[in-house]
């Protein structure tokens, strides 16, 4: 399976926001909470990326829970592409 | 006028799907503490569950099957009528259970879902009303289902479909048993150890603040509700009992 990159699943995540009227700060240490991207918002990020990769990206919401910065994103996506 | 229909007998020996732990373990205790031998089967029988077997020889038949096999499933319903006599009561407590959204839990995953939580079920509950028909005539069929099947909690679609499924299956075989078996549901709320497992202390302490008891549900709370489906005269059927400390209404 192929991957994308941390740098274009940053860019989707900005794509995320922008649909909704918010921006995605640089800074990855920035908290979720701060910038509105809800639990929703990460499953429609997964959603875009699986599109990408014509591959699905199932997970467990326990895992989701300890996500709390964009940084947190990141890596979960990075680690769903690893799986 | 008064009716000339006899009660169903109090539960004499039950079988017990997913009885090494937890609700499942406890719920082998309440049955042998009622009085009744006990078959019980999950897919690993926990030195918890073979000790009992030990301690109760004449009373307990335990054996490692695989909810979905029905061919196992049979087969041991067969040793235990062998070893203990009759079957006359079920208790369909065995479940897989979910935490994930539903766009994001596979197909395989869903089916799993369906098949151990459903399929089975309605096979096991087949099986043994065939069993019990023929052999005692009688008896008593307790589900053990979910608030979920009545409310709607993120992370739990296919689990709470099998557990919807199966109180509307309860109902339809409490009519179709008419005057033979008493067949019921009870539905628990969240466990504490469920919850405590997945959620963190201050999430655990919000859901607990809005339970109006106070408390989430432990096995204990569930015991004494199947114990008196099994063995009180209550005429109670087709009826689904929730235990959640008042959480969903």
């Amino acid at each position: 399976m192929s991957t994308l990159s941390r740098d274009r699943v940053r860019t989707m995540m900005g794509e995320v926001l922008s649909a909704q009227g918010k921006d995605l700060p640089s800074d990855d240490d920035t908290r979720l909470n701060a910038i509105g991207f809800r639990s929703l918002d990460f499953s429609e990020l997964a959603l875009r990326v699986e599109d990408e990769l014509d591959a699905e990206l199932n997970f467990d919401a326990p895992g989701l829970r300890s996500v709390e910065t964009v940084s947190d994103v990141l890596d979960f996506i990075d680690q769903l592409q690893s799986a | 006028m008064m009716s000339d229909t006899p009660a169903i007998p109090a539960a004499s020996c039950v079988l017990v799907s997913g009885g090494s732990r937890g609700l499942g373990l406890a719920l082998v205790e309440r049955a042998l503490a009622g009085g009744a031998k006990v078959a019980a089967f999950a897919r690993t029988v926990t030195p918890e569950l073979a000790k009992i077997a030990a301690d109760h020889p004449e009373d307990v038949f335990v054996g490692s099957v695989d909810m979905t096999d029905n061919t196992a499933v049979g087969a041991f319903i067969k040793e235990a009528c062998a070893k203990l006599g009759p079957l006359d009561a079920l208790v369909n407590n065995a479940a897989v259970g979910q935490d994930s959204l539903h766009v994001h839990t596979s197909p395989e995953r869903i089916g799993q879902i369906i098949e151990t939580n459903l399929t089975s079920t309605l096979l096991l509950t087949r099986a043994f009303l065939r069993h019990a028909m023929a052999k005692s005539g009688k008896g008593r069929v307790v589900m053990v289902t979910s608030v979920c099947a009545q409310r709607g909690y993120a992370g739990l679609v296919s689990y709470s479909a099998t557990k919807g499924g199966l109180d509307a299956a309860m109902r339809a075989l409490a009519r179709e048993m008419h005057g033979r078996f008493l067949i019921n549901s009870v539905a628990p709320g969240f466990f504490a150890s469920e919850m405590s497992s997945v959620l963190g202390a201050e999430q655990l302490s919000t859901i607990t603040r809005r339970t109006p008891t106070g408390r989430l549900v432990e096995p204990d709370n569930i015991t004494p509700i199947v114990g008196s489906l099994l063995f009180d005269d209550t005429n109670i059927n087709g009826q689904v009992i929730t235990v959640d400390g008042g959480g969903s209404i």
